[in-house]
């Protein structure tokens, strides 16, 4: 096969005849054959693609370009390199090589495991049983104190049984018992189509990861009746999304809660959470909200538009340790009470601003909306977020305050790298540990950007930007009663206000309620 | 070498970039001003040169970037975000912090 072989033009491949083909003397008829076979891509019968394959193959060698394609080749210059498979897949062939025994190839594992297949089922089985390492992970994911329970050498009694069991996903888990009786509530309220989702007195300490989120797909079963169907039996299969989280120990709320974009109805009463998180304001379908009996002292701004601007009918804030209005520091009275302005006097009392303006007849329309009643002083917060009293700053940290300007508007670098890390990708993996090794004045701000990456970032609510850190916050009072009441009536005619607390943040000390006459 | 009452200040970072910018942009900066304070007599309030050498160049680049963008934004309203590469972001969370701004 090593001697001279000349080009072959294309007819005479196609003759296929073993006496032309090979020249060499020694070469056998097998060999012939064989080769014979490896040119059988110029056969027309052949069921390979159609497109030409002739000139593709030899392309490269320069003594077989088109012009002496006919010619035979003079020098030792080689002969026409063979290929193999098809024109877009070729291979070279190389002629010294032997096509590959049949058993040395069957060495590969083919992936199949059989039960008569000894050597495979000894070498898998002892110590590492799928099944039992998947087991062995999860524990060591969830609980990691449950590690050292089966070492790695250790044969399991159940490894030499069938390798293929299904994983208990939540089985083994030290999960209290609360949780996974609030599980299987939530599971049976999925499987039966049931949207309200009683989690009352269970005792929760903490709403357990998962729990909530498959309550985003539920779907309500239609109701079958019996013939003759009357009105009532059509109703909506759009389920009317009721979770009461109410008599637990609850302290936060976590985002899944506010994942649940359908929820109309949400209790937690009798908790004790201290704050209600901004991204309440996800909640944009909800209708009715409890949050009384907790130890909350304010609630967040962001829940006035759901109330103002969203469905939300039925707020029911107390009992909670609001501060009282009478006793809270004020800057600004937003109403201006009739009674007074008809008086002449400049000065008005707290009765009459916490009074609403009497009337004759039909409501008006403000008798239903939220009123603006007061504005607390505003809060600066250093670039730490840390409130700084105003009346003391210029005297404790002289330097902390901008030297030229007031109010800077510009965020600070801290606060622009904030929002940069905010924007890395992966911050939620980042575990507490890795962050306790920051130094100790940026790990607190690094908790609070992965809160607020995983809550889905804040905007402030004077000048719209995502920011990381609050610079000044204050309170306002609002008067919601019509909501409270679950808007079945009207404020009555100079009936007392009772105004809530909404807590309020900017993101820059130029962020601030614009009060004309502070 | 520039006297205390110079206009313009010199940062350092510690592989050896120079950024020479006005006093007033440095001083932005809160540990910038108080190294610079005539008051103190450091000698980086004497010479008006401070070597920053916790700050390498890439970092000191986009602080002098910071000083020049909260300057020009100080009065404004609506201050657009500066650009921070995400791979500079820790670092200069940590140099916002040592510079104190």
């Amino acid at each position: 096969m090593d001697s001279e072989v000349p080009l072959p033009p294309p007819r005479r491949i196609r003759h296929r005849s073993p006496a032309r083909a090979g020249t060499s003397p020694s070469s056998s008829i097998a060999s012939s054959f064989r080769k014979a076979r490896r040119l059988s891509r110029f056969d027309d019968r052949s069921s390979q693609p159609s497109s030409d394959p002739a000139l593709f193959s030899s392309d490269d060698i320069p003594a077989s370009g088109l012009e002496n394609y006919n010619a035979p080749v003079t020098g030792g210059a080689g002969r026409k390199r063979r290929y193999r498979g098809t024109w877009w897949g070729e291979q070279v062939i190389d002629p010294k090589r032997k096509r590959a025994d049949f058993k040395e190839k069957r060495q590969v594992d083919s992936g199949v495991w059989m039960g008569s297949d000894e050597s495979t089922a000894e070498s898998l089985l002892p110590s590492e049983d799928a099944s039992a390492w998947g087991e062995d992970l999860l524990k060591t994911v969830l609980d990691p104190k449950a590690t050292g329970k089966y070492p790695q050498g250790l044969a399991l009694p159940k490894a030499t049984a069938a390798p293929v069991l299904p994983l208990p996903i939540w089985k083994g888990l030290h999960e209290s018992e609360q949780h996974k009786f609030a599980r299987a509530v939530v599971n049976d309220c999925l499987e039966k189509g049931e949207d309200s989702i009683d989690l009352g007195n269970f005792d929760l300490r903490e709403i357990p990861p998962g729990l909530l989120q498959p309550l985003q797909h539920l779907t309500k079963l239609p109701s079958v009746k019996e013939a003759p169907l009357s009105e009532n039996a059509y109703s909506s299969l759009q389920p009317f999304l009721r979770v009461y989280l109410s008599g637990n120990s609850l302290t936060t709320l976590n985002n899944e809660l506010f994942e649940l974009g359908d929820l109309k109805v949400l209790s937690v009463r009798n908790n004790k959470l201290s704050e209600i998180p901004y991204t309440i304001q996800k909640l944009a379908a909800l209708e009715v909200l409890n949050v009384s009996v907790n130890l909350l002292t304010h609630l967040p701004w962001e829940l006035l538009r759901l109330l103002q601007h969203g469905e939300l009918k039925h707020l029911t804030a107390f009992p909670n340790p609001f501060p009282s209005i009478e006793e809270g520091e004020i800057t600004k009275w937003h109403r201006q009470p009739r009674k007074s302005q008809e008086n002449g006097k400049p000065e008005t009392s707290l009765e009459d601003q916490l009074r609403f303006d009497e009337y004759e007849g039909s409501p008006p329309k403000n008798a239903w909306a939220t009123i603006h009643v007061a504005t607390s002083p505003i809060t600066r917060r250093d670039m730490e977020g840390n409130p700084i009293d105003d009346g003391s700053a210029s005297v404790v940290t002289p330097v902390a305050l901008p030297p030229s300007s007031s109010t800077p508007s510009a965020p600070s670098l801290r606060e622009l790298a904030l929002r940069a890390v905010c924007k890395l990708p992966g911050l939620e993996q980042v575990t507490d540990d890795e962050l306790d090794d920051f130094p100790s004045l940026v790990a607190p701000l690094m908790y609070q950007a992965r809160k607020i990456r995983a809550a889905g970032g804040q905007r402030c609510s004077v000048c719209q930007h995502e920011y990381v850190v609050p610079r000044t916050s204050w309170l306002e009072w609002w008067d919601c009663t019509p909501h409270e009441s679950g808007m079945k009536r009207p404020r009555t005619s100079g009936e007392k206000l009772r105004p809530l607390p909404f807590q309020r943040h900017g993101c820059s000390w130029a962020c601030v309620p614009r009060l004309q006459n502070i | 070498m520039a006297d205390s009452t110079s206009e313009y200040v010199t940062l350092v970072s510690c592989d050896g970039f120079e950024f020479i910018l006005p006093r007033s942009t440095a001083c932005i900066s809160g540990t910038i001003r108080r190294m610079l304070d005539p008051a103190s007599k450091f000698s980086e309030a004497l010479t008006g040169r401070c070597v920053l050498e916790t700050l390498t160049g890439v970092v000191l680049e986009k602080v002098c970037e910071y000083f020049f963008y909260n300057e020009k934004h100080k009065d404004q309203a609506n201050v657009p975000d500066m650009d921070i590469p995400p791979e500079l972001c820790l670092e200069l969370l940590m140099a916002a912090d040592y510079l104190d701004t």
